[in-house]
């Protein structure tokens, strides 16, 4: 970058927290579920932690800071072509907030996501844990989403693979470090260039606060009802 | 009553290995899906014991144990010739037929361990013998048990 250049907040603090706490929490799901035993115990309580923070970001992105929105980052396949072509043909150009590829990434990621967290829920291993509303439904039902939550499981880690890949091909091929602003939100533009609004951090806990009530009843205060 | 339900079942166990070679091979199947099931169904009590959901009985415990322990050695027998049909016992058992063995001999081990430790009392111990038989049932459904369909 020219010494032109200036450096704006891309990411606000709501979607850069709930980006490192829902990676460590996957990790240690994945793990945990892997190894099983005494882990099971808390790779519940990490799901629990998930799905809130899966709901969070789904409101969030309809009222949270700009670069989070999905009506920004969710493009058509237009845009989509015309990203993956600039990849390929070596003139990639940075992108404020998510690329048009990227952002089908977040939505793939967000909806495995809820759908790993959720079938959890109903899931049964068939040693001695069991999701809290396995008991509200049919075996039948539970065996489906205990096969469903096993596999959704590899597909997550397969995303999660293709999401770290392309983020170090960026960094190393593109020498665009999309590592950094994650992480303090501040990036390095072209002069002139429009900082995105942020969402407000009273909102963003109010709306973490709201996902974890709820999640705390389905799987604390339903099941026993 | 429940002293003469464990004696049967003692007496059931230690017969299992001259049935099990006569039995068919339907049959094997029906009863070793049996005594998991009702392991599964001790052993969650347990389970829920040991991860403070329910409060630490040492009597149920003892009682859980002590059938969890028996119920454990009775598959082992009932993996014969021809019970790979209408199972979601996978075909590699029998290709791994050594190491599917120790898994199973792992897994009645830790079992068998059970009963001393409810009685013991400890409750830190407990919990640990009960994740480890956990992680030893596991060990063999990751890799010989097919999923759910």
């Amino acid at each position: 970058m020219s010494s032109a250049s200036r450096r704006i907040r891309v990411w606000d603090l709501p979607t850069r927290i709930f980006h490192w706490a829902l990676a460590v929490l996957v990790v240690f799901s994945f793990t945990t579920g892997k190894i099983g035993g005494s882990w099971m115990d808390w790779h519940l309580k990490s799901g629990y932690a998930i799905l809130a923070l899966v709901l969070f970001r789904l409101a969030w992105g309809v009222v949270g800071g700009h670069t989070a929105r999905f009506a920004r980052f969710v493009r058509g396949p237009m845009a989509f072509g015309a990203h993956a072509r600039a990849l390929v043909q070596r003139r990639y150009r940075a992108v404020l907030g998510h690329n048009p590829m990227g952002g089908w990434m977040v939505v793939l990621m967000l909806l495995a996501l809820a759908a790993q967290a959720v079938s959890g829920l109903f899931a049964d291993d068939e040693i001695a844990t069991q999701g809290p509303l396995a008991v509200k439904v049919s075996n039948a039902l539970v065996a489906k989403m205990s096969s469903f939550h096993y596999y959704n499981g590899w597909a997550l880690a397969a995303l999660v693979g293709i999401h770290v890949v392309a983020i170090a091909a960026y960094w190393f091929a593109m020498r665009d470090n999309l590592v950094g602003p994650m992480w303090s939100g501040w990036r390095d533009v072209e002069p002139g260039t429009v900082e995105p609004a942020a969402g407000p951090a009273w909102l963003a806990a109010l709306l973490l606060a709201v996902a974890a009530g709820a999640v705390y009843w389905l799987v604390a205060i339903y099941p026993k009802g | 009553m429940k002293k003469s339900a464990i004696a049967a079942l003692v007496l059931a166990v230690t017969a299992v290995p001259v049935v099990a070679q006569q039995m068919k091979a339907e049959n094997q199947v029906k009863y070793r899906r049996a005594a998991y099931q009702l392991m599964n169904l001790n052993f969650g009590s347990l389970e829920a014991m040991a991860d403070n959901k329910k409060p630490f009985n040492r009597e149920e415990a003892a009682r859980n144990a002590e059938f969890v322990a028996l119920l454990a050695t009775v598959p082992k027998g009932f993996f014969g010739e021809g019970t790979d049909k209408d199972t979601r016992a996978k075909p590699e058992i029998w290709k791994n037929r050594a190491d599917f063995d120790s898994k199973m001999d792992k897994m009645t081990g830790e079992a068998a361990k059970l009963p001393a430790v409810v009685k013991a009392g400890d409750l830190g111990a407990f919990k640990k013998q009960v994740h480890d038989l956990g992680e030893a049932c596991k060990a063999c459904h990751d890799e010989y048990r097919a999923k759910q369909q």
